[in-house]
């Protein structure tokens, strides 16, 4: 080798690589560098800077040409994204257009991706609840998938160590279910969310409707107006990115924060193609990246890697990543990989009138809704459909104006508006069953834009998602009745798995190498030198939103991963 | 000065190959162009403001209201729906002219009333899609125009605070909705 090729390759040199800067990679390289570690940092897309790169972040609602609804060009050429709701003319900006990275649907999957440094956390819906025992010992209990290496005790203290940093509002409930954790004040209860919350507790000794845990900073502490953020101003337009960091992102939290350890250098536009694995050394040895603007390869070194692409794309990097000793995927032996793949079900809800508290409404705005924890199935196998459903539930008062006049009347009417009575609504939140049948595959002859193999996504529902929607349906029927509802509406919007934007597995933790890719601390079984700390980890997906577990799992890897590189065992 | 133009030459060559969302546009009612050629324009403008008139407060023609109408059906709309909008107006011109001997535009307030009253109870299914797409497109960017947000329904981009039970009387008709 010349000289210039040995510089070079040390140039291209780190302690560690984290592949993706979306909320676990953000994580990872706030973890690595706070314990002194070079790191470099790959995101596929631009660079999106805290604060300066919010355009619509301070714009008010006549600000926007067409008053946030979409343009027929951009919903014709963008039929999958134009179906999430968070996107709008205000957001756009942050959300993968259907061309920019095509995939194959072998099945109907609504793939909703945000190729940004921040990744979908500049967007995401900010709920942050707890996994309990419940949920780790759920496979092992009902024998699907493999048990989970981990259970609670072990992931508790990251749980407490993300929220204090990231600022998580939420009450001290005391539910087996949903642990309670390191809080800020919670969020406020309207009339009739606290009346059905009272109803249901008296009605039910195993129903509890709290208010949802959110990462907003509902009464900022040093440590966040360390980071430069401050209270959350309850504007409620959080996905257009907040210039307050009112609530927690990677651009408001941990890559500012990694930043300035001067350990880390982010390097945007930049699409990992797969992991290097030296047959040889029997490690890994670093990624190969493809420059989105030239698109031209680089390889880049380091002694550790973290895989935090995002479910999917994690099991795209690692399909991706064949060598000798890995001909069907990195760290494959075993033959799970891209399989096992699981999501929410999120496709009940249910809604209805109240009449009572009629001379009561609301003021202000509020980021966040009241929660109700799995009820079914805890304690024991109560039904004909294995595991269960959290809900969400909210209530409120619209205004309305008669609007069949016109001219002065028409516009008296306008300005006059009546108060509506109170509404109520609920999600469902479905833990569906990982499923050999249901994967992520490389297609063997198309590819994307970048001349990487296009991704195979084969996922659906099956009996027990559609068991779950029925029984969703009659418990919230049965408790909204009970609390004297009306009008009570069910809905199935049918809609395919991946708009529910918690895809999870494919590279999942377990005990045997032989039916999982990685161990209880997310490192892999077959290349020890790597973690996987985002969704594509998960052996199961329980009913919580999945961002805070990816967090806890991310500073617990870290930390172990600098201990053995110390102890010289990776 | 030569150097300063070329500058800001390249800027504008540069930005140019980035795809602006629209938003990047800063839409104002001053930079916010009609797509409908002048009479066609004035004729919309005229219609509504015999929707939502000026009272002791402005009327939608004064809010740039026209402008907004113009460009959704324009940018948001399907053909079919477009091509209903065109016809519509040629209507609206139609009946003023049968109904006064005017165009709509050179009619009285009083009379575009009555010719708008007329649309708006129309058995014909072109005049009424017509009648519910421009009154509902009136409605919304009057209602969502700068003034009436901020004089009239007093919006709060960040109110701070939610307030789950307060008695009715207090309601200000502010929308505490999604700020959207």
């Amino acid at each position: 080798m010349s000289n210039f090729a040995i510089d070079a390759k040390k140039a291209n040199t780190y302690d560690a690589i984290v592949v993706g800067s979306g909320i676990s990679g953000g994580w990872a390289a706030k973890e690595l560098t706070g314990k002194g570690l070079r790191t470099l940092v790959l995101e596929r897309g631009r660079d999106v800077k805290h604060i300066i790169d919010y355009p619509t972040g301070m714009k008010n609602p006549w600000e926007f040409e067409h008053r946030n609804q979409l343009t027929k060009d951009v919903r014709d050429a963008n039929p999958i994204i134009s179906k999430c709701y968070a996107f709008y003319e205000g957001t756009e900006q942050f959300f993968v257009k259907d061309a920019e990275h095509p995939y194959v649907q072998e099945k109907p999957f609504d793939w909703i991706r945000g190729y940004q440094v921040g990744g979908k956390s500049l967007m995401w819906a900010r709920q942050t609840q707890r996994w309990s025992d419940f949920d780790f010992e759920g496979p092992a209990r009902d024998g699907f998938a493999v048990d989970w290496p981990i259970r609670y005790k072990d992931i508790a203290p990251w749980y407490s160590y993300v929220e204090k940093f990231a600022g998580i509002s939420g009450n001290k409930d005391g539910l087996a279910t949903l642990p309670d954790g390191e809080f800020l004040p919670p969020h406020e209860w309207n009339c009739v969310e606290d009346y059905f919350s009272k109803k249901v507790a008296g009605k039910y000794q195993d129903r509890h409707v709290i208010m949802g845990r959110a990462a907003h900073i509902t009464e900022p502490k040093p440590i966040h107006t360390a980071q430069g953020r401050a209270q959350c101003q309850r504007r409620t337009i959080c996905e257009r990115g907040c210039p307050y960091g009112g609530y927690f992102s990677s651009n408001a939290s941990t890559i500012p924060w990694a930043a300035k350890s001067g350990k880390m250098t982010l390097r945007p536009d930049s699409v990992v193609h797969s992991v290097i694995y030296d047959d040889k050394l029997g490690k890994a040895t670093g990624v190969r990246v493809v420059d989105a603007n030239t698109k031209q390869m680089t390889e880049y070194y380091a002694r550790i890697i973290f895989v935090n692409a995002a479910a999917i794309n994690t099991n795209l990097v690692l399909l991706n990543s064949t060598s000798h000793r890995f001909p069907n995927g990195l760290g494959n032996d075993s033959g799970v990989l891209g399989k096992y793949v699981a999501f929410h079900n999120y496709r009940a809800g249910i809604s209805a009138q109240y009449d009572g508290f009629l001379d009561s409404t609301t003021e202000g705005k509020r980021p966040n809704s009241p929660y109700i924890p799995r009820f079914r199935n805890v304690m024991a196998q109560e039904t004909d459909f294995l595991r269960g459903y959290a809900s969400g539930f909210s209530a409120g008062r619209n205004s309305y104006s008669d609007q069949n006049s016109v001219g002065a009347d028409l516009k008296a009417s306008l300005l006059n508006p009546k108060l509506g009575g109170w509404y109520v609504g609920s999600h469902m939140m479905g833990e569906t069953i990982p499923k050999e049948t249901n994967f992520v595959a490389l297609d063997s002859v198309q590819k994307d834009p970048f001349g990487i193999p296009q991704l195979r996504i084969s996922m659906a529902y099956d009996d027990n998602d559609e068991k779950m929607i029925k029984d969703y349906h009659e418990q919230l029927t049965e408790m909204f009745t009970m609390a004297g509802f009306t009008n009570i509406r069910t809905r199935d919007s049918k809609q395919a798995p991946g708009l529910d934007i918690h895809e999870m597995g494919g590279a999942r933790m377990g005990k045997d190498p032989k039916t999982s890719i990685l161990n209880a601390h997310n490192q892999m079984h077959q290349a020890k030198n790597v973690f996987v700390t985002d969704g594509a980890c998960m052996t199961s997906t329980s009913t919580q939103n999945p961002s805070l577990t990816y967090m806890a799992l991310t500073a617990r890897a870290v930390d172990y991963a600098v201990k053995e590189m110390k102890k010289l065992t990776i | 000065m030569e150097r300063r133009i070329a500058l800001k030459n390249l800027a504008a060559a540069t930005l140019g190959l980035v795809a602006l969302p629209a938003w990047a546009s800063n839409w104002t009612q001053a930079t916010l162009l009609p797509t409908l050629p002048p009479a066609s324009d004035a004729l919309l403008a005229d219609l509504v403001e015999t929707i939502i008139p000026t009272t002791d407060t402005p009327g939608a023609k004064s809010l740039g209201v026209n402008l907004f109408v113009q460009r959704m059906v324009a940018d948001c709309y399907d053909k079919t729906t477009q091509t209903t909008f065109a016809n519509g107006l040629t209507t609206v011109d139609n009946l003023a002219k049968k109904a006064t001997g005017q165009s709509f535009t050179d009619s009285t307030p009083a009379q575009r009333l009555d010719v708008v009253k007329a649309i708006m109870t129309s058995t014909d299914p072109q005049q009424k899609a017509f009648y519910n797409l421009v009154k509902g497109l009136t409605v919304r960017g009057y209602m969502t125009s700068e003034y009436v947000m901020t004089n009239l329904t007093h919006f709060q981009m960040a109110p701070g605070y939610y307030k789950g039970c307060v008695p009715v009387a207090t309601k200000s008709v502010s929308p505490t909705s999604s700020g959207k």
